[in-house]
């Protein structure tokens, strides 16, 4: 008894419910016996963890799901002390080596030599590598990436790295080079339904079409959070009911007030209100390019077309800023300082066109 | 001759002059030819003289001969010596006594005549020889020019002396009296004693017969004097060399010092200087820097701010009472003064002071241990410490920063400095520590002065016990810093009189510069010292300082040469807070007051343009200011934080763009600083604060706050991650796999929080439905699963709740959202009572699995049944088994062949059957039925395992 996430998630390959012909091209992967290093991308939610371990059990059995919880020490040159913490199964070992910070090259070298160096002493009844599952590939540094592209050719014989990540744009192409890419598309809506319908089916419960509808278009066709927020709805009241709003996160609802507070009013008084809030995001541990995706979606819905353009232009570029710069609060503030100037004009070009 | 007499005497000259060039009475036949030119000379002459004079006095011979003897070629010339060399008894002095042998005599004679000899050439020995050879030559000069005279005299005197010399003495006894004596070989010889008249006609017969012989054209005596005289004159004219030379040297020294106080003296000495070269006189005069020169030496000279000196001078006088034994002013008549000032001036007194506190402690000591001057360089704090310390009849004992300020050696100089005093030399005022330059000091150094100002406070009472150890502090301490603000000096400012330097005024110190000036004729009029003043922003070293520098090269300094001097510009370091100030502010434009007419008419218009309001000027001044003052990040969250505060025009945003695209700008390369270590970048971000200051700079801004916003957010959001790290860190293994932090965040925690809050009815559990049931328990697997429960806390306001632990609410609840619905208080603690259960429940789960994992594929094998009977066997059933023997270890021989010593076979034969014996007994009493017995009082007596499941 747990989540519906977790309860329903599927196991093996062949129970994935959408992008099966990919289910289907991992199943012969895996049936050949071995396979080259993954990188597995796709928007959070779509299902990659799901996959890979599917993948796993197809390789090695029910066995890869007896997982523990182990706590690796790790010592910088500089003698600074590492602890992380990695999931391992007999077969496998997942470690997100950006839970260290900068230090994660240490933890790529020492982790993946440890693992790699030791052969499988049985190898006629198991496959003779084990694997390694990195995550969040996308926030490891740039010298812990350096150090991967040669591990990975160096232990070939004995380890397989399958990767994961959200976007394989912070991957270095050397490592994209070394990977077979698997891209995990979102579900669409109707997938999304699909499943909402299945579980609910299993669960005892009927869902009507257009509850699961909404439900799908809120998540932002996140699987993870379409469930979520279906189980929600379901505690809150049962029988589903269409016409309910479905709860969002509170994020979101802050996200969008800041929004209305931006379109409403265009001065530095308003923007240092703005900034407050932006301030409260981020010490929620609100990623600051989410915030500046949210931000840019519910200001978009006040633009016109030509200005539509603008706006998502320059949205683009602070976005890129942030990704170079150090603190996000800088260039979300200066998104907003430069939507609030296109606005203002705008809606002055429009009084002046009144007159 | 002359180097090796100054050589010779460069000791004594010194000592002579330093003691006392006045006060020596001059002798009254040298020429007077200037008071100082006789300094050195005259005692020495005096002495010889006096020397001379007296042993005239006792005795003519002595001294005569004195002259005559000691050079080697002299005695030849001196008739009277040469008879008492040749031991003529009549040549002896008639005091001597006639009876005495001729030899006899001589020998005394030479003996109490070389005593006084020696004596004096002890003391004056070189003088003599200077002398002697001063009449040596004299002598050999005269001899050339009567050389034949000389040679006859010679002759004539020779036989004179043979004459008298016959019937001295005789080889067979004389007729009439006589004395008989040894000879020069050794035989007798006899000696006739002459009456005394007989005697003394003769002399004054051979006297007569030496003066009618005329030797000389003049006279010894008067030879000699003359002698004497022309040495005394030679001797003095060197001596004025050398004194004008060192008198010379001398002057610059004293200059230095005394120029402040005598300027007549000065102005005398300038007199005297002018007819030497000019650099002559600059090099000499630049010996000393004029910041030594010119500092105040008294009170009353200080350039600081009165009312500052004022209450330095006041809170030293409080210590009066433990220092001295005085009574302290009349805090009454004080505190009426201060109630009256703070009517004139509030503002200025909230500024600057924080006022001295009156009250003394019950040691009666002031409240406030430490004055802490504070201000930027240059403003005389470390002087006004030393001159108000003075002026209150202290010792001063400074610290300062080229001082080892290690804590032990801090300690112990504070120590020794409030301690002690100092007890060989003859200063006996208490001491006063003057701690520079402090704000520089290491944190735990100020620690040390902390305890010793806490301690005397708080330890009063336990003081008796270490009173050895732990001193009061009973002498004022002086610290004199740069800037207050330093963290360590943050506990040390609340216990502290703190004295803020403001600025020295211009006009103030302008007319100082000006007395400097006038007294080191460098031309300068009073608007270039204040141009001066402006530039340095009235640091007077540095304003001192570069009126040395000028006038090395020129002997003016003019407006201009100010304006386009590249010297005296301070690289000074402002406060953060100065720095915001400054660039949120529009400089006030100030007249230009420093534009001469000469200026003016020769068309220098450009001089007038560049004021201080000119855009160039204004880039010019924030950048530099910028740069000067480092902490780029600092400057720029602070330009962050308050630029939105600064009321500018900017209708149509564009200000705001532009200001925000240099933030994002500047963070850049804040990042590829960090990222690079590339350090060339950081030339850029003093940009940052000068587009800021073009865009944003007021008249009258508002107050600028310190930045803490992003230092608050950070502290948030760490707290938020520890939240969320420490509920992944135990979460179930395979929940832990599928989630991370961000999707905790993002997605999951939201409706989850929503899930968890069924409706449930406030009844007991068992009353509860299937469905009921089945939901709750569905809500406890999710907490476990997600390492959840629920805490009880206590409220400020005394309630007790339960909340999330950890506190996912905290996590993704933000300001203004709705309240979510909450679960009843019996509904939280039934869950978390549930929870709990469940875990115990799955803890005993996991047991029971393991110990039956174990004892499944023991059952079918009973070889190991030992084993099995090992984890079933009650604990009062357990004994206590003798360690088994280990079999010992085959020993084997060289050879390899294998050795069985006898006992071995003896106990393998044993170990078999009690073997046998033991498995047997074993098997037995588990067989057998288990008897309880009770043994009242032994807890131990019963023992059974009960397992959770059977209580639940």
């Amino acid at each position: 008894m747990s989540l519906w996430v977790d309860k329903y998630r599927p196991a093996s390959l062949a129970k994935l419910d959408y992008h099966k012909d990919q289910a289907a091209h991992l199943k012969k992967l895996v049936e050949g016996g071995d396979f080259p290093h993954l990188l597995v991308y796709g928007p959070s939610g779509a299902g990659k963890k799901t996959r890979i371990m599917c993948t796993l059990r197809e390789l090695y059995g029910p066995g890869v799901e007896k997982l523990r919880i182990e706590q690796s020490h790790f010592t910088t040159p500089s003698n600074k002390k590492l602890e992380i913490s990695t999931i391992s199964s007999n077969y496998h070992i997942e470690v997100n080596p950006s839970d260290v910070g900068h230090n994660d090259r240490v933890v790529i070298q020492e982790l993946i030599k440890n693992v790699a160096q030791v052969n499988q002493l049985d190898t006629s009844t198991q496959k003779n590598f084990k694997v390694v599952v990195l995550t969040e590939v996308d926030r490891l540094s740039k010298e812990a990436q350096h150090a991967l592209r040669r591990t990975m050719e160096k232990y070939m014989a004995t380890c397989r790295l399958i990767l994961c990540c959200n976007s394989t744009s912070k991957v270095i192409p050397a490592i994209r080079s070394r990977c077979l890419g698997l891209r995990v598309a979102a579900p669409t809506i109707d997938e999304i339904c699909q499943i909402l319908t299945t579980v609910c089916k299993k669960e005892g419960l009927t869902i009507p079409r257009e509850m699961a509808e909404k439900v799908a278009e809120k998540s932002g066709r996140n699987l993870r959070r379409a469930l979520l927020m279906c189980e929600a709805c379901r505690v809150q009241q049962y029988p589903f009911n269409p016409e309910r709003d479905v709860s969002e996160p509170d994020w979101e609802i802050y996200l969008r007030e800041t929004a209305t507070l931006i379109a409403q009013q265009q001065s530095p008084k308003r923007l240092l209100e703005v900034r407050g809030r932006l301030y409260e995001l981020l010490t929620h541990c609100i990623p600051p390019d989410v915030i500046m995706k949210g931000l840019l979606k519910e200001l978009l819905q006040v633009c016109d077309g030509q200005m539509k353009a603008e706006v998502v232009q320059n949205a683009a570029y602070y976005e890129h800023r942030l990704q170079q710069g150090q603190k996000a609060i800088y260039h979300l503030e200066a998104f907003v300082a430069k939507f609030m100037a296109i606005y203002k004009r705008f809606l002055e070009e429009g009084i002046a066109d009144i007159f | 001759m002359d180097d090796s007499f100054e050589l010779e005497y460069a000791d004594e000259l010194d000592a002579l002059d330093i003691v006392n060039d006045e006060d020596v009475v001059p002798p009254p036949y040298s020429p007077p030819k200037s008071k100082r030119s006789l300094v050195f000379a005259t005692p020495k002459e005096g002495r010889v003289k006096a020397n001379s004079l007296a042993q005239d006095d006792k005795q003519k011979r002595p001294k005569s001969m004195l002259v005559g003897l000691t050079p080697p070629s002299s005695p030849e010339f001196d008739p009277v010596d040469d008879i008492g060399n040749r031991k003529r008894l009549q040549s002896s002095p008639s005091t001597e006594g006639d009876e005495i042998d001729g030899a006899v005599m001589d020998s005394q004679m030479s003996t109490s005549n070389k005593r006084p000899r020696l004596t004096e050439e002890n003391c004056l020995q070189s003088d003599v020889d200077m002398s002697a050879d001063a009449a040596v030559d004299f002598i050999r000069q005269y001899r050339g020019a009567k050389g034949l005279q000389r040679s006859d005299a010679r002759d004539a005197a020779t036989l004179v002396k043979n004459d008298l010399e016959r019937p001295k003495v005789h080889k067979h006894i004389p007729k009439g009296d006589f004395m008989s004596t040894l000879g020069y070989e050794g035989q007798r010889v006899y000696m006739q004693l002459w009456d005394e008249d007989v005697l003394e006609s003769e002399l004054s017969s051979f006297e007569k017969d030496s003066r009618h012989l005329n030797l000389l054209p003049t006279p010894v005596c008067i030879l000699k004097e003359q002698i004497e005289d022309l040495h005394t004159r030679k001797v003095i004219e060197e001596a004025d060399e050398i004194h004008e030379s060192l008198r010379r040297q001398l002057d610059t020294m004293e200059d230095d010092e005394c120029i402040g106080i005598d300027e007549t003296s000065e102005t005398n000495d300038n007199g005297r200087e002018k007819e030497k070269d000019d650099i002559d006189i600059l090099s000499e005069e630049l010996k000393s820097l004029w910041v030594e020169k010119y500092a105040p030496r008294k009170y009353t000279e200080l350039l600081s701010e009165e009312s500052i000196n004022r209450s330095l001078l006041h809170w030293l006088k409080l210590w009066d009472y433990v220092v001295f034994g005085k009574d302290v002013p009349k805090p009454m008549k004080k505190g009426a003064n201060k109630l009256k000032k703070e009517k004139e001036a509030p503002f200025k007194n909230k500024k600057f002071l924080s006022e001295v506190a009156e009250q003394l402690d019950k040691h009666h000591r002031p409240e406030q241990k430490i004055a802490l001057l504070c201000g930027p360089p240059g403003l005389g704090k470390t002087t006004l410490a030393h001159i108000v310390a003075k002026h209150a009849g202290y010792n001063v004992v400074e610290m300062n920063a080229s001082d080892d300020r290690s804590v032990d050696v801090f300690r112990n100089k504070i120590e020794s400095a409030t301690q002690m005093k100092s007890v060989m030399e003859a200063d006996p005022r208490p001491n006063c520590l003057v701690i520079d330059e402090i704000d520089g000091a290491p944190a735990p150094a100020i620690n040390v002065l902390l305890n010793l100002i806490k301690r005397t406070d708080v330890d009063a009472a336990s003081e008796k016990k270490k009173k050895k150890k732990e001193e009061l502090l009973l002498r004022p301490i002086i610290c004199v810093c740069n800037d207050q603000y330093v963290p360590a000096l943050r506990q040390l400012r609340q216990m502290a009189l703190i004295l803020n330097f403001p600025q020295t005024e211009s006009s103030k110190l302008a007319s100082r510069l000006h007395e400097v000036v006038k007294l080191e004729r460098l031309k300068a009029d009073l608007n270039a010292l204040l141009a001066l003043c402006e530039r340095t922003d009235n640091d007077i070293r540095s304003c001192l300082n570069t009126l040395q520098f000028v006038r090395q090269n020129h002997k003016e300094l003019t407006l201009r040469d100010v304006q386009t001097m590249s010297v005296g510009q301070k690289d000074s370091q402002k406060s953060l807070f100065s720095v915001w100030n400054d660039i949120f502010t529009m400089p006030r434009p100030k007249k230009n007051r420093f534009v001469s007419i000469h200026d003016l008419a020769e068309g220098k218009q450009d001089t007038l343009q560049v004021n201080n309001i000119s855009p160039s000027a204004r880039f010019q001044h924030i950048l530099d200011m910028c740069q000067a003052a480092g902490e780029t990040d600092r400057v720029m969250q602070g330009i962050h934080e308050n630029y939105l505060e600064a009321k500018a025009k900017d209708p149509h945003l564009f200000g705001l763009n532009i200001a925000n695209d240099w933030l994002c700008f500047s963070d850049c390369i804040n990042q590829y600083i960090a990222r690079n270590q590339d350090f060339s970048m950081l030339k850029f971000s003093s940009y940052l604060p000068v587009t800021f200051h073009f865009l944003y700079a007021t008249y009258n801004p508002s107050r600028v706050q310190f930045p803490h916003e992003q230092f608050e957010a950070k502290q948030k959001q760490q707290k938020t991650l520890n939240l969320l790290n420490s509920l992944l860190s135990d979460m179930a293994p395979l929940t832990q796999k599928f989630t991370n932090s961000t999707s905790l965040t993002l997605d999951l925690l939201s409706p989850m929080l929503d899930i968890l809050q069924p409706t449930m009815r406030p009844v007991n559990t068992q009353l509860y439905s299937s469905k009921e049931k089945e939901d709750l328990s569905n809500v406890v697997n999710i907490m476990i699963a997600y390492n959840m429960t629920y805490h009880q806390e206590k409220t400020p306001d005394g309630q007790y709740v339960y909340a999330l632990d950890p506190n996912m609410e905290e996590v993704i609840k933000f300001p203004g959202s709705k309240q979510r619905k909450q679960l009843t208080y019996g509904a939280k603690q039934m869950i978390a009572r549930e929870i709990a259960l469940e875990k115990m429940r799955r803890a005993e789960n996991a047991r029971t699995k393991e110990a039956k994992a174990e004892v499944l594929p023991t059952t079918p094998t009973s070889v190991i049944e030992k084993n099995k009977s090992k984890s079933t066997v009650p604990n009062h059933l357990q004994k206590l088994e003798a360690k088994s023997i280990v079999p010992q270890k085959a020993s084997i021989n060289f050879f390899g062949n294998l050795v069985r010593t006898k006992r071995e076979k003896n106990e393998a034969k044993a170990s078999e059957a009690g073997e046998m014996k033991q498995d047997k007994s074993k098997r037995e009493l588990l067989d057998t039925v288990i008897w309880f017995h009770f043994k009242e009082g032994f807890s131990n007596a019963v023992r059974r395992n009960v397992k959770v499941e059977d209580l639940l």
